[in-house]
């Protein structure tokens, strides 16, 4: 089952390490050259799914403290987040040497 | 801007926008430092519009996947739901449909809002809406701006031979601008032309679509083929749609010529349609007509008081009693739907009790008021919407069932259907069914304290206001119960007082039939009356046969249409010159002792009524006194009002129920030895089953005529049912909905009272313990029942009284408030209500005192 765009892009910006929304849109974009810029709605409502599906958590105060901004929500990735991420991306790699196979790959020069 | 965005975050689900709404918009406030304006803007509008509808859905997806659960986890209770929103939304969507297919579909013509039947009116013969006559359609057109153009309808019956066994066809004589007028267009072949009007034009008909499909298996090679129609060569010259039927008929069509030379001003025996010109409207086009029907009366001293009665179509064709039997239905069923809602608005009161603890929680973990309210209703539509679904299969059964059991000409409609108008109203009053029986529990249930409900020892709130909601919902049930009850009473009174009515004429062992020699061999005045004789004498001769005759007109058969204004020849009760409308029949001797139709003074008819011999008729009761008071009618004469020929009396016989059952119908009978209608009814009573005779009697016409069939074989019987199908469908519909109404009603008041048994077992075993005996704590819990019933038993009974009017048209010979009616109504369902209170009373009755008060 393919994951939206968006659930994976979260996931990898969140690999390296925890992360709030904001700075996750921004990593997001910047992984993207600028072309995805993931909007709130968007945004907050895959990170919604993603903790009730378990692929990522959110910190609590505690965890939060110390970090650049304080009053800002923190998410991290779940074991469960990797693995899913990382089965995502064998799948795109899968899918790619499959396309890359066909004549559809052969660039027209 | 950032202002805004905070704003539109009301879009999304407030348990989403109390989650997130703060980060969100504080990431906007961040990005509005770093990116272009338009751009940010067009972003955040793109996601807005995509992910709030999505979070939308994803909130109620969760309702309902809550609500199929707790659905699954009661299913006693689930089914009591469903299964009565499925019985009352079966019950409006049926009747809604034939409310649909006859006042609310267009009828099938070019704008038909247009159309118009121009009548001829009376007021001193009290003839309202008469037919009109070919004169005055001619001066008519002739003079009206008002309208595009007027044509004509004529009734008319075929015999079609010449294609192995002949047919006798019912069909009409009809203009040629009516199909142009009308909008419609031949189905094959072509149309009338103008020139057709005339008289001398080379035979030509159509055929309708159903003799079309019947006969010629549509064959499009009909178009074009010979037939002898009334034993005349014609041309078959296209197929005509179905909707051209407009009166009766509708197998044969043949041009209505007009030889003005012929006419007769007061022969008014057409129907005549027109279209109003655009942005006329009926009210204009009625002034014009009234000052041409003001001309034609200076014009034509016959005409004196006669004027012009211009009805739309819609009023022609839908009587207004089919309209109001319609509606009464229709707000029967609406009925029996709130009576239903009332009822699962107390189911779901009374499990709301045990719903409070789990609601409480939910509170306690966060879940705002209104988000509870909206799982509850979500709730209440999820189990209407599958009572809805069932009911709408049950209703699409139940049009069917319709279709096949109506007697045909009940509705103006050839079939009713479940469209998509009838589907989105069954749809729409099932999720409006869901929110009413939803939104008094559901509020009611949202209310709950959660300090008071998260502590162990806090009652549910059983008692209070909880206790009054549910007693004021099972009283509106009752009350509504007893309104349909009463409605019901008094159509199911008229019904049976109809049953009753004296016909004047005995019904049991007749059959009838139609023949209609065809007039080029038989003409009327002439052969076709020695026809009948010899074909009676041979008909009496057959076994089994205790009598035979034939009238242009049984009682409730087709012919009954022939009525004519009368006044006396001579000194009569009258004022003079008075003239009277009244039936007339041509029947043959005998027919009077054949339909046991008493003869009073006087002598029957004999064959000896010949051409030449003086004018003779024979008068009904009724006439007889309306012209002559308490004078001998025998020897004086009466004539027709639109010549002097006068008819001296030769005898007097009973009345006789002719058209409908609730009226008298005064007549006056000519005989057939002078002159035959074209078509007449033969009367046969037997001495045995009369359907078994038909085969020797078709025998018996054949050895007269082999190329004359016999059409409409009925039994008395069958006439006088079908003439009775619409009482009867209004006193057993309704019926059938106040006994749906009555059973859940008592349900109703039965739940509201176990229910309070229930909570008050506590109680009651303290007063058993204190010496209270079963019977005073029986009474106790009975009369706390009654008050409930008494209180919804009056209130129906007083709207009983005030909505009577609205049915008045449909009862006959019982007074709308009829207090016997009134009274059984009251005391049956008074006794109903103390039978539902009786038994968890009995329950309370034998509680073991010390079990009750251990009770929690």
């Amino acid at each position: 089952m393919a994951l939206p765009a968006a659930v994976l892009h979260i996931l990898i910006a969140l690999a390296d390490g925890d992360s709030h929304g904001y700075a996750i849109m921004q990593e997001v974009a910047a992984r993207t050259d600028g072309a995805l810029r993931l909007g709130p709605g968007t945004l907050y409502g895959s990170l919604k799914r993603m903790l009730h599906d378990g692929l990522i958590e959110e910190l609590d105060e505690r965890q939060g403290a110390g970090r650049d901004d304080a009053r800002r929500r923190y998410y991290r990735i779940t074991p469960r987040g990797r693995k899913t991420a990382r089965a995502e991306i064998a799948r795109l790699a899968k899918l790619v040497r499959q396309a890359r196979a066909t004549t559809l790959a052969v660039k027209h020069s | 801007m950032h202002r805004l965005y905070r704003a539109l975050l009301r879009l999304y689900p407030a348990e989403f926008r109390d989650e997130y709404g703060r980060e969100m918009a504080q990431m906007v406030r961040d990005r509005i430092a770093r990116e272009p304006r338009a751009r940010l803007w067009i972003d955040l509008l793109r996601d807005l519009l995509r992910t709030a509808p999505k979070e939308h859905a994803h909130v109620l997806l969760n309702d309902v996947r809550y609500a199929v659960r707790l659905i699954r986890r009661a299913p006693m209770f689930t089914a009591a739901v469903v299964g009565t929103v499925a019985l009352a939304i079966a019950a409006n969507t049926a009747i809604f449909s034939v409310v649909n297919a006859v006042l609310l579909r267009p009828l099938p013509f070019a704008e038909p809002g247009r159309l118009i039947q121009v009548a001829e009116k009376n007021d001193a013969l009290g003839l309202p809406n008469f037919g009109a006559s070919v004169l005055n359609l001619l001066s008519w057109r002739e003079r009206a701006r008002s309208v595009d153009a007027l044509s004509a309808i004529g009734f008319s019956s075929f015999t079609l031979s010449g294609l192995g066994e002949p047919e006798q066809l019912s069909g009409n004589r009809v203009s040629p601008s009516l199909m142009p007028l009308l909008g419609l267009a031949p189905v094959a072949g072509r149309a009338f032309t103008p020139d057709e009007e005339r008289p001398g034009a080379p035979p030509v008909a159509m055929i309708g679509e159903g003799l079309w499909a019947r006969r010629f298996g549509r064959d499009p090679a009909v178009v074009g083929r010979a037939v002898t129609l009334n034993g005349l060569p014609v041309t078959i010259v296209g197929v005509a749609p179905r909707a051209l039927n407009l009166i009766s008929g509708g197998d044969v069509y043949v041009p209505l010529t007009i030889d003005p030379s012929t006419e007769i001003r007061l022969n008014h025996v057409i129907f005549v349609a027109g279209r109003l010109k655009p942005r006329v409207t009926i009210q204009q086009a009625q002034a014009e007509f009234d000052t041409i029907a003001q001309a034609v009366a200076a014009a034509y001293p016959e005409m004196r008081d006669w004027g012009v009665h211009l009805l739309t179509f819609f009023d022609t064709f839908v009587s207004a009693q089919l309209k109001t039997g319609l509606l009464v239905l229709l707000g029967a069923v609406a009925f029996v739907l709130l009576i239903a809602c009332a009822n699962i608005a107390n189911l779901l009161l009374s499990r709301s009790a045990s719903r409070q603890k789990e609601i409480a929680v939910r509170v306690a973990m966060g879940a705002t008021q209104s988000r509870v309210l909206r799982q509850l209703l979500v709730e209440s539509v999820a189990l209407s919407a599958i009572g809805g679904a069932i009911g709408i299969v049950a209703a699409v059964w139940a049009v069917r069932a319709i279709n096949a059991s109506l007697p045909p000409n009940l509705l103006p409609v050839p079939a009713v259907r479940v469209d998509a108008v009838v589907l989105s109203f069954a749809a729409g009053l099932t999720l409006l069914a869901g929110l009413i029986f939803g939104i008094a529990p559901a509020c009611y249930t949202a209310k709950t304290d959660v300090h008071d409900m998260l502590k162990h020892t806090a009652r549910p709130a059983g008692g209070g206001s909880g206790a009054r909601v549910r007693s004021a919902l099972a009283a509106a049930e009752l009350a509504l119960a007893t309104l349909l009850l009463v409605g019901a009473g008094l159509l199911l009174e008229s019904f049976l007082n109809l049953q009753r009515v004296r016909l004047g004429f005995e019904p049991r062992g007749l059959l009838t039939f139609q023949l209609a020699p065809p007039t080029s061999r038989y003409p009327l005045t002439d052969k076709a009356p020695g026809f009948y004789r010899a074909l009676l004498e041979s008909l009496r001769a057959a076994p089994g046969v205790r009598g035979a005759a034939v009238s242009s007109g049984i009682p409730f058969g087709q012919g009954n249409y022939t009525t004519s204004p009368l006044q006396a020849s001579g000194p009569s009760a009258l004022p003079a010159d008075a003239a009277v409308p009244i039936d007339w029949r041509i029947v043959s001797p005998g027919y009077f002792k054949t339909m046991s139709i008493p003869l009073l003074r006087g002598r029957d008819f004999s064959d000896a009524e010949g051409a030449g011999a003086p004018a003779v008729a024979i008068v009904s009761q009724a006439t007889a006194r309306k012209f002559f008071g308490d004078m001998d009618p025998i020897g004086r004469s009466l004539h027709r009002a639109a010549d002097a020929r006068p008819f001296a009396i030769v005898g007097v016989v009973g009345d006789v129920r002719s058209t409908t059952l609730n009226q008298e119908s005064p007549a006056i009978y000519y005989p057939l030895s002078t002159r035959a209608w074209p078509l007449m009814d033969v009367v046969v009573r037997a001495d045995v089953p009369p359907e078994t005779l038909l085969p020797a009697l078709r025998q018996k016409v054949h050895e007269i005529d082999g190329e004359l069939p016999l059409a409409t074989v009925r039994t008395m019987d069958e006439w006088l049912s079908a003439s009775a199908a619409q009482p009867r469908l209004s006193a057993t519909l309704l019926g059938a909905f106040a006994a749906v109404a009555v059973l859940i009603a008592a349900i109703g008041i039965y739940g509201v009272i176990a229910y309070s048994v229930n909570q008050r077992t506590r109680e009651i075993g303290l007063r058993m313990a204190l010496g209270a005996r079963p019977g005073g704590v029986m009474r106790l819990i009975v009369k706390e029942g009654m008050i409930v019933a008494a209180a919804g038993i009056g209130a129906g009974l007083a709207a009983a009284s005030l909505l009577g009017r609205a049915i008045a048209s449909l009862v006959y010979a019982v007074p709308v408030d009829d207090p016997p009616t009134f009274a059984g109504v009251g005391l049956l369902l008074a006794l109903v209500a103390f039978a539902a209170c009786a038994i968890p009373a009995r329950r309370a009755a034998r509680l073991d005192p010390m079990e009750a008060l251990r009770c929690d």
